[in-house]
Parts: C-alpha cells; sequence; structure tokens
C-alpha cells in the first residue's frame, strides 16, 4: 500500500511539474542564425494551412537553414490553444491573430526599440503603456454598411444615409419598397453589428470612451442606451427580421448577397466574400451613420489585420522578429495577406476591387480611426465584453427592453472590476 | 513479496495510466479552481473559495445549471423510452431488422458538431423546413430563434442523435429476456402488455440502470451540439455548463472560475450517476427480499 502511495505522489507530481514547464520569465534567447520557427496562425477558409506555407515560402528562400513551421490551432482557434501550449511547456516562437492586452503582454517580447515596427498599421493604438507587442499587416474596416444600390433606387432613395435618423428612415422606405432593410444574424454577429455602427456615434460623443469606462466615470450601458433604444425600434417595426437569431452568420450573407435585403453591416472581410459572389445587384458601401447632428463621416472603427507577436520564450528571438518583420513590411507578403482575407493598408490600392476601393476610400475620408468592442493597447474592456454585449443585444429580440439591456452590461461590467 | 511484485507488475501500467489521465488532471482542476488564473501567467494567485463563491452569485453560471438539469432530465427519460420503443421494434432476427437497426444507429455515428449544422440547416430561420413553409405563405417557426423553442430543438436533437446507443443496449437485453416465462406467459393468457410490464421490463431492470446512468453524464456533458446548432443563443438561453465552461475558460480568460464551474458539474454528475446506481441497487434489494 506505501509503495502503491509513493507511485502515486511520484506520478502527481511529475505530472504537475509537467503542466508548469511552460512558463518562462526569460526575454527569449537569441538563438542561431539558422534553425526553425513555429509559428503559431489562424485557419480559415481562405488561410489554409497550404496558404500559409506558401506565403512563408520566400523567406525560407531567402533564408538558408531556416525553417518555419506553420502550426494550426488544435483547440477551436488561437485563442484557447495558446494557453494550453504555453501549460504544455510547448509553446510557439510566433503567434498570428491575437493582439497584446494586460493578460498576453507579460508574454510577449517587446518589441519598442524596432525602428521598422514605427511604419506599421495601428502600432500606436495597439501599444500598450508606450510599448509595442503587436505588428500587423494592414486593417480591418468595421464600421461600414454594405447595401444594395438597386433596392436603394428602387425604394426612392437618393444617397446613402448620413445620420441614423436618415439611416431609420431609409429603412422604412426599404420596407415599403418589398425589402427587407437590415440583414442580421444569430451567433456574434448581432452584437457586433451594433457595435460596428455605434462606433462613430460613441467616438464623436466620448472621444475618451474607453479611457471613461476604464476609469467608471461613464457606462457602457448608459452610453449605449440611445443606440438600444434605436435597435429595440427596429425589432418593433419589422426593420430586421424578428426571427434573425436562428441564422448563422453564412446564412445572412447568403440573404442578403442573394438580394433579399437593403442593407447588411459587416467588417471589411466582407468584401472578400462579396466579390467572390458576384452578386446580380449593384452592391455598394458606405460608412455607418452618426447620430443626428454629428458630423458624417465619423470615426471609424478599426482592428489590426493579420496581427503577429513573438514570445518572450523563444528560443529563436533573432529569427522570429526578422521573420515578423518580413511578414508585416516585405510588400509581396504584405499584398498577399491583404488580398486573401479582404484587409487593408494606406498605400497598397493597386489589386483591389471597386468595392475594395470604396472600403479604402472610406478609410482614407475617417477623421479618425478608433478601437471598436473589446479594443486593444490601452482602449481595452474586460475579456469577454463582446460576448456578454452580444447576449445582452440578442435579448431585444426576446422581449428585454433598451433600459434592461443597458443594465445588465452595466451589472456585468460591474462585476468584472 | 513475489506475489505483490506480480501483482503490482499486472495492475502497474494501468495504475500508471490510471493516475496520469484521470487523478492528475482531477487534482490540477481542483487546485486551478482555488487560483485566480487567465491561462497565461505563471503563477496562478490562490483565492481560496472565491471562485465557488462567486459562482453561487453567478444568474449566468445558475441559469446555464438549470438548463443543464432540464436537459439531462428531460433527455434521459426520452432517450431511454424511444431507445426502448425502438429496440422492440426492430427486436427479432430478420434482415429488414438488420437494415433499421442500422439506420437507428446511424445518427449516433455523426460527429455532434456535423449533426449541429445539419440541423441547423433544417431548423435554422432560413432552413428546409422555413423555406418550405414561407413558399407556401406560411409564418417561419421560430425553431433557432426563439429562446424556448431553441430549448425544446436542442433536446430533441440530443435526442435524435443519441438513442442509437439505447436501442443497441435495449436490444443486448431483451436478448436476455427468459423465453420461458415469456411463453408460460403467453400460455397463462397474459396480454402483450401485461406480458411487457409483468416479464419483460423487470428483466431489462439492469440495462434501464446502464441506459439511464450513461444517458445522464452525457447529457450533463452537452457542449459540441450546443456549439453547432445554437451557439449557446438566442441571448444565451441554450448555455449548458460544459459551454460556460469552455466560454468564460478561453473566451473570458478566467480558468480558476472554469475550473470552479468543472468541478461542481463533476460533483453534480458523480451524484446523480451513484443515486440512480443506488436506487437501483435498492429496488433490487427489495425485490429479492
Amino acid at each position: 500500500m506505501r509503495t502503491l502511495g509513493l507511485l502515486t505522489s511520484v506520478v502527481i507530481l511529475v505530472g504537475a511539474a509537467g503542466c508548469g514547464g511552460g512558463f518562462s520569465d526569460d526575454k527569449g534567447a537569441a538563438g542561431d542564425s539558422t534553425g526553425e520557427v513555429r509559428m503559431l496562425v489562424n485557419i480559415t477558409p481562405n488561410l489554409t494551412k497550404s496558404y500559409w506555407e506558401g506565403l512563408i515560402k520566400p523567406f525560407e528562400d531567402a533564408n538558408p537553414g531556416v525553417d518555419v513551421k506553420i502550426e494550426a490551432p488544435t483547440g477551436s482557434g488561437v485563442k484557447d490553444t495558446l494557453p494550453q501550449l504555453l501549460a504544455a511547456g510547448n509553446a510557439p516562437d510566433v503567434v498570428e491573430t491575437l493582439m497584446a492586452d494586460k493578460v498576453l503582454a507579460p508574454q510577449m517580447l517587446d518589441l519598442t526599440d524596432q525602428a521598422w515596427t514605427k511604419d506599421t498599421p495601428l502600432v500606436e493604438q495597439a501599444s500598450l503603456d508606450g510599448k509595442v507587442y503587436t505588428v500587423g499587416v494592414g486593417q480591418q474596416a468595421q464600421s461600414l454598411v454594405f447595401y444594395n444600390k438597386d433596392a436603394f433606387t428602387k425604394a426612392g432613395i437618393s444617397a446613402p444615409p448620413k445620420d441614423l435618423d436618415e439611416l431609420t428612415a431609409a429603412m422604412g422606405k426599404l420596407k415599403a419598397a418589398g425589402y427587407l432593410p437590415l440583414q442580421t444574424a444569430g451567433d456574434y454577429v448581432t452584437g457586433l453589428q451594433l457595435l460596428q455602427l455605434s462606433d462613430p456615434s460613441i467616438a464623436t460623443k466620448y472621444p475618451d470612451w474607453y479611457q471613461q469606462i476604464s476609469s467608471k466615470q461613464a457606462k457602457v450601458g448608459e452610453t449605449m442606451l440611445p443606440l438600444l433604444e434605436r435597435y429595440q425600434s427596429w425589432i418593433k417595426n419589422g426593420y430586421v427580421d424578428k426571427n434573425a437569431l436562428g441564422l448563422k452568420d453564412v446564412g445572412a450573407q447568403t440573404n442578403f448577397l442573394s438580394g433579399k435585403a437593403g442593407m447588411y453591416i459587416m467588417g471589411s472581410w466582407f468584401v472578400r466574400t462579396a466579390d467572390d459572389a458576384k452578386p446580380k445587384f449593384d452592391l455598394g458601401v458606405f460608412a455607418a451613420p452618426t447620430e443626428a447632428g454629428q458630423p458624417s463621416p465619423g470615426p471609424q472603427g478599426v482592428t489590426m489585420a493579420a496581427p503577429y507577436m513573438v514570445l518572450k520564450s523563444t528560443k529563436q528571438r533573432d529569427l522570429s522578429i526578422k521573420l515578423v518583420q518580413w511578414l508585416v513590411t516585405d510588400k509581396t507578403a504584405v499584398q498577399s495577406q491583404l488580398a486573401q482575407d479582404g484587409n487593408f493598408r494606406k498605400g497598397y490600392t493597386d489589386n483591389l476591387s471597386p468595392l475594395g476601393k470604396q472600403v479604402q476610400d472610406i478609410l482614407d475620408q475617417a477623421p479618425k480611426q478608433v478601437a471598436q468592442g473589446e479594443g486593444y493597447g490601452a482602449n481595452t474592456l474586460p475579456q469577454g465584453f463582446n460576448g456578454e454585449w452580444n447576449k445582452a443585444v440578442q435579448s431585444l429580440y426576446t422581449g428585454k427592453s433598451a433600459k434592461d439591456v443597458a443594465t445588465r452590461i452595466d451589472s456585468w461590467m460591474g462585476s468584472k472590476s | 513479496m513475489r506475489a505483490r511484485l506480480t501483482t503490482l507488475s499486472m495492475v502497474g501500467p494501468a495504475l500508471v495510466l490510471f493516475v496520469v489521465m484521470l487523478v492528475v488532471p482531477v487534482c490540477l482542476s481542483l487546485y486551478l479552481s482555488l487560483t485566480d488564473w487567465d491561462g497565461y501567467s505563471a503563477n496562478p494567485a490562490f483565492v481560496g473559495l472565491k471562485n465557488y463563491v462567486s459562482l453561487t452569485h453567478s444568474a449566468e453560471a445558475i441559469r446555464a445549471g438549470w438548463v443543464t438539469l432540464l436537459i439531462a432530465a428531460v433527455g434521459t427519460v426520452l432517450l431511454s423510452v424511444f431507445g426502448l420503443g425502438f429496440a422492440l421494434l426492430v427486436n427479432g432476427a430478420s434482415r429488414l431488422n438488420a437494415f433499421f437497426r442500422i439506420v437507428l444507429f446511424y445518427p449516433h455515428v455523426l460527429s455532434a458538431l456535423v449533426v449541429g449544422f445539419l440541423w441547423s440547416a433544417v431548423l435554422g430561420t432560413s432552413g428546409v423546413v422555413n423555406g418550405w413553409l414561407t413558399s407556401k405563405g406560411a409564418e417561419v417557426l421560430p425553431f433557432l430563434s426563439d429562446p424556448k423553442w431553441a430549448l425544446v430543438s436542442l433536446i430533441a436533437v440530443l435526442v435524435w442523435a443519441g438513442f442509437g446507443v439505447n436501442v443497441v443496449l435495449y436490444l443486448a437485453g431483451l436478448q436476455t429476456v427468459s423465453k420461458d416465462l415469456l411463453e408460460s406467459a403467453r400460455i397463462d393468457g397474459a396480454s402483450k402488455r401485461q406480458t411487457f410490464f409483468n416479464v419483460t421490463l423487470p428483466a431489462l431492470a439492469p440495462v434501464v440502470t446502464v441506459n439511464l446512468v450513461l444517458s445522464l453524464v452525457t447529457l450533463l456533458k452537452t457542449y459540441d451540439l450546443v456549439v453547432s446548432l445554437t451557439g449557446g443563443g438566442p441571448a444565451g438561453s441554450t448555455q449548458t455548463a460544459a459551454y460556460l465552461i469552455l466560454w468564460d475558460s478561453f473566451h473570458n480568460n478566467a480558468l480558476g472560475f472554469g475550473s470552479a464551474q468543472s468541478v461542481v458539474l463533476m460533483v453534480i454528475t458523480a451524484g446523480l450517476a451513484l443515486t440512480v446506481a443506488r436506487l437501483r441497487a435498492s429496488a433490487d434489494r427489495g425485490v429479492q427480499g
């Protein structure tokens, strides 16, 4: 029995030691000029493993003896795979998709002293306490309303709405013309769309919204209440389908691209889908309208496209930094990543489709670019905000009032402080 | 001494696997449930029972708990009823029955994720059923867009996907029913109904217990079908405990809180499974006594 107890203890200790082995406090060893660099990347229908391997091949060719190993998430995504790899003591050298926040930053290499980072998109906005951990390839515009120009013409709408009153009026006309005014869906889409739509108004009304929320000078629910009330009125008037929550995002896109709906609020990644679908109607895009009385176009919600970070625990620091630098500055690599996932970057307009050019114009004309939802860098809300917001917005469809939703989100925010 | 070594050499490999694969994860989970850990930092901060106290105040976790218990209770009963019903229907050796058995077991072979996507394409707002209804000028049915309907749809699909196992187990159980007793009942003039309730069902009691425990444990862990069918929605109405554990752990980076939830779920699951097994044992003792 004693032997058994001893054996059990040894195994538990060995197991526990194994589980704790992944955390390293070192600053990353410089490593050799050749060797293997492991990169954990996001895999989607566009960003396949073979795409990633093709992307980094020129880098490998230019650096003989360097092998970049592309690793797909073993969990449902990079976000849940990275902690597992860290816990198993098997962390990659480079991670794509995630952005540094107060939780992630301590695990990542500080890239502030790398001069090349200065010219990468949104690098300042994504910095944390003045330090650069994340660098990206481009931008994803968030506050966009894609619209069916033919439906607008049939409904007698001569120009895209510039404020939310005009948007609401346009919805009424679209409904009268036999269209579903605004296409939405369940999943993450419901809450995301309202966030995307709210960015210009919130950023105009509260230029330092994230800071005010963090310091409790303002509350999310209270500041969003007018938008929630407006959204509730849209549900009530049938401007969005009351059964939309039973749709997946793909179903919503199909509905919109088949010409049934007048508008679809989505990020710039939708450009790629729309271009591939070749809809039978004339498709356009306009900047999300602001609240009445505010200048239009307003500040645009943007996020970093294809963000990269180097893990502090890397044993190949120099090679990893070299790879990330190449990924975000090499013209061919940047062009490829922008085209592959519908991303944008100033100066890279040669290969844009007509719809893509409209999005680039919106980005260029925006007076300011602001963080969105959970945010990034110094503009960050608690982890899980996007999911909680989504559920709260969906409850508008299930009978809750705008005030209930505002109270719910403020109560959740309170529980996270 | 030699006998001990022989025993140890025989049970050793299994013991090591048991400890490494089961005891260590459970111990780690228990430890993490007492910490505030984001999944990244090197040293999880020890917070004692704080996560368990938070759990009692979390409206979302409590609702997910009730949803899970409802799914487990209703689903277990339906799985047993349908499982036994179909088993009786296809009991007996014939080529047609062999075909029907394969058809009945087929849903269980599919991955739960695939089942979810399949049924969302059928029940969704733009799905097959609603597409047909709208083409006939009827209203869309909110299978997945209304909280109550979504829960009912989820349970229905869970039962559809899971009852194949129950059928197989009941079919195996039906082979053990004494043919002599069935023959005696027939000679004594018992009706089919009387024969079923007085001969067949009592003989199936151990299988019923196994099915109840298996179904209960499986349904309490419901996760992947939620992901692909409802995504926990609408408005979080179909979030199960397992779904919320994963959500809190990895989306919200609250692994300590997620671990506390998983410990509570583990205790409840074990408690319910043991209760069913003990009730069965006590009923058996009553019959024998």
